[in-house]
């Protein structure tokens, strides 16, 4: 275990250099940034100046050198907008992002879990029926629309929830649901098929026929069989979470990494940009990490060396 | 054994939740359990308390370095903290602030006497010696944003605790205009070169009205009264808050429900509801922005035929955009220097020429009677209804026998082609003054400013060159007047409108929307 820890450990290394040519290149092609960061009126010698004051009049290669080299030193540059080091703003928004990830995560388990299995156990029942026309319509709802309905319902006409912003607890519920929403139906879609076909085992014909209790073979037998992919799609969405919240930040007024993504992409705000990139492959690979060590202990029968 | 491994499947189960939310949930509890009891006090308190005013932006300020940054919603802020020394006065002239008085000596040569008794907010009283070292810096750092328009500045001398002069490195007559603007704070030199720069960024002192007290970048920035300010009591509000909401609805749900005072910027789609909402309303006033089409007079396209130009001009109707598109939000413009500009041309605001027959008699001398193709560049979303005000224009030149091939370019590529001049025949743009002053809204057109649009006129480049170092200020006008009837007659620029500015405002306020787009708090009162 301790081997293929390592081993998966310095895979990151090529994927993050892979990562940051491809991020590189992709901001490099989207133009100089020197047009978006002068105001319209700008002279043309202001725009030079600042240009060669910034290095963009360098070669592709060189630039990519300069950027490389400094970020093996964990430097990412300065941002042009904040004039501040990027990392550390990128590192700022962290927290609110893990915050929000979290309780996001946290809605869509209490909300899948329990409508998963129970969805399953009844077959083509109302419930089941009712079960899997949320997860469709969960699934299908985009996140801003569906967060801008929830502030106009809960928000302005009931006057429950703030409308955005961040502080208090109330701050976090709707957000959350927003995220939570099409998570939550995609594990309740994935617990159901799953328990559907971990029921037709063979051991868990056997426990029935042991004579054990409906819940136990249901959660003690069936439940923890199927719960590997259930890893697997919560450890994507978490990292997808940390990277992508990028509509509902911004819908919300969360001040977390997804806005500051959207922001500085749209300056090309390239420091900021490769900066937050960097973290969120970061993120990924370490909750695909995490996910394959919960595999092994949640199934011994898993070895990796 | 089974039993153990069972239980200790869905513990790891929860260490996965714990491992989603993991040490982030700890922390989001332990933030929020700390944070509860202050938060949502100061979230009732921000409600409640009628002392606080709380404006919604949609970007957060960038910066409190003065010097380093070209953005109007920080320096909307920074005029709060940190007072110039003179300001404008609404017309074209100026009043003092930190100085009690100021005269224009000789050509490169300005007097300026300073309040006395004015503090900084950490208690140090301003000298001569922190003007001088606040245009010192600005004017000899050429890595600084606002280099290019301080840079003017030769020196300040220090002629006693309160006078200074200003000497420039020839002739400024925008000088007042220079020092009335983005940058233009006076820094305190004694607490910079104690603390350090790295310590003012986070912890920045000025002497206006209003004091620092936190920022959460891309979230809110808190400023509290300064109690010790020099102008006296000049503000109701204890405590102002500018809350970052980048999404409009947003921002506009913010203000129906109460939690802002003050959206900015909101787009004509969102009017109705706030104007239907009891204690809301939608209020407008005149930008700095004219709003203009840019015709490139390279050889190869038509437009280098001034008859083809007039008949682009003659052809569109700016009244029709501006009171039927925009709803009155906007005046028609002949100019790109409107009133509240230093040198702003009195019957070339709030006029145009508009006839299609004649329009159409200027094609065909110019040879274009069977019909004339051209492309038109729009950007979309970046100015108020600028699609829709694009396509209309599409229609007005299509019934004089233009064909505009209208393309929306995204705007960070928009921006590409107007730095780097790779338009064609035709693009639609909004152009500000930040100097307020004609000089900048008129050096585009001078020989050296015109690789956009290869517009070259002799007698125009006469009247800049002479009107740029001109101390005597009618004289000075008179010769930017002229400019501007003959920028009007050539058409380099197509003029159409001067563009509004537009809020949605709480009833419980008086506010109107400053010509410069800075935020004066001072300036709003309850109602």
């Amino acid at each position: 275990m301790k081997r293929y820890l390592i081993r998966r450990v310095l895979q990151v290394i090529p994927v993050l250099l892979i990562i940051s040519f491809i991020v590189f290149s992709l901001v490099f092609l989207a133009g100089n940034p020197v047009a978006l960061m002068l105001p319209e009126d700008a002279s043309q010698e202001q725009i030079a100046a600042l240009t060669e004051s910034m290095g963009l009049n360098e070669p592709f290669y060189v630039q990519y050198g300069i950027f490389l080299g400094n970020a093996i030193q964990g430097d990412f540059g300065t941002s042009y907008r904040y004039n501040q080091d990027a990392m550390s703003i990128v590192l700022e928004r962290l927290p609110q992002t893990f915050e929000l990830a979290a309780v996001s995560m946290l809605f869509a388990t209490i909300i899948a879990i329990p409508l998963g299995i129970w969805s399953a156990a009844k077959q083509n029942t109302v419930i089941d029926v009712f079960a899997t026309g949320a997860s469709v319509l969960g699934k299908a709802m985009p996140n801003f629309w569906l967060g801008i309905m929830l502030i106009l319902l809960f928000s302005v006409n009931l006057s429950i929830f703030p409308v955005s912003g961040r502080g208090s607890f109330m701050h976090i519920i709707l957000p959350a649901i927003t995220l939570g929403t099409a998570i939550a139906a995609e594990m309740t879609r994935l617990i159901r098929s799953n328990m559907i076909e971990v029921m037709q085992q063979d051991y868990v014909r056997t426990a029935k026929s042991k004579g054990q209790k409906d819940s136990i073979v249901t959660y003690r037998h069936a439940f923890k069989n199927c719960l590997i992919p259930v890893v697997t799609i919560m450890a994507l969405q978490t990292s997808s979470l940390i990277g992508g919240a990028l509509v509902t930040e911004v819908v919300f007024a969360w001040p977390g990494m997804g806005q500051l993504l959207v922001q500085a992409v749209n300056a090309r705000d390239m420091a900021i940009v490769q900066a937050c990139v960097f973290v969120i492959a970061v993120a990924v690979i370490l909750m695909n990490l995490l996910a394959d060590i919960v595999y092994r202990l949640i199934d011994p029968r898993i070895k990796y060396d | 054994m089974k039993k153990y491994r069972w239980m200790s499947g869905l513990m790891l189960g929860a260490m996965v939740l714990a491992a989603c939310g993991g040490d982030t949930d700890d922390t989001a509890a332990d933030e929020d359990g700390a944070a509860d009891g202050s938060d949502e006090e100061e979230e009732a308190a921000i409600e409640e308390d009628d002392n606080t005013l709380v404006i919604g932006t949609g970007t957060d300020m960038v910066t409190f370095d003065i010097h380093d940054h070209n953005a109007t919603n920080t320096e909307a802020i920074h005029v709060n903290m940190f007072n110039y020394l003179v300001r404008r006065d609404g017309d074209d002239g100026f009043e003092g602030d930190l100085a009690e008085s100021f005269e224009n000596v000789d050509d490169t040569t300005w007097h300026f006497t300073l309040h006395e008794g004015v503090t900084f907010h950490n208690g140090d009283e301003l000298t001569a010696e922190d003007v001088k070292y606040t245009f010192d810096r600005v004017a000899s750092d050429d890595t600084l944003m606002e280099h290019s328009n301080y840079r003017q500045i030769q020196e300040v001398n220090v002629l006693g605790d309160y006078e200074f002069e200003i000497i420039t490195d020839g002739p400024e007559p925008a000088l007042l205009n220079r020092i009335s603007r983005i940058g233009s704070g006076i820094l305190p030199a004694d607490y910079i070169e104690e603390e350090g720069w790295d310590h003012f960024l986070s912890n920045p002192v000025g002497t206006g009205p209003f004091q620092f007290a936190e920022w959460n970048r891309d979230e809110s920035i808190v400023l509290e009264r300064y109690d010790d300010y020099f102008g006296g009591d000049v503000t109701e509000w204890e405590e102002v808050v500018f809350r970052v909401i980048p999404e409009t609805s947003t921002r506009v749900n913010e203000l129906l429900t109460g939690g802002v005072h003050i959206a900015e910027n909101v787009p004509p789609a969102e009017w109705d509801r706030v104007n239907d909402n009891d204690g809301t309303s939608i209020i407008s006033g005149p930008s700095n922005r004219v709003m203009l089409l840019i015709l490139n007079q390279a050889e190869e396209y038509a437009t280098s035929d001034k008859r083809v130009r007039q008949a682009i001009d003659l052809a569109i109707d700016n009244e029709a955009i501006t009171e039927h598109l925009l709803g009155g939000e906007g005046t028609p413009v002949q100019s790109r220097v409107t009133p509240g500009n230093t040198g702003a041309h009195p019957d070339l605001f709030d006029s145009y020429n508009h006839d299609p027959d004649q329009a159409r008699e200027l094609l065909e001398e110019a040879g274009y009677g069977d019909g004339l193709e051209i492309t038109f560049n729009s950007p979309q979303g970046r100015y108020m209804m600028d699609s829709e005000v694009a396509e209309l224009i599409r229609g007005m030149l299509s019934e004089v026998g233009i064909t505009a091939n209208l393309e929306f370019l995204e705007w960070s590529n928009f921006a590409d082609m107007h730095a780097n001049n790779n338009n064609e025949e035709m693009y639609f743009l909004g152009l500000g003054n930040s100097m307020f002053d004609a000089a900048l809204g008129m050096d585009t057109f001078s020989a050296q400013g015109t690789a956009r649009t290869g517009y070259v006129n002799d007698e125009l480049d006469e009247l800049l060159q002479a009107a740029a170092v001109n101390m005597d200020a009618e004289e000075r006008e008179q010769q930017y007047h002229q400019a501007q009837e003959i920028v009007a007659e050539d058409l380099p620029y197509v003029f159409l409108y001067q563009a509004e500015s537009m809020a949605g405002v709480s009833d419980s306020i008086n506010y109107e929307i400053a010509f410069d787009e800075t935020i004066y708090v001072e300036n709003i009162e309850k109602n």
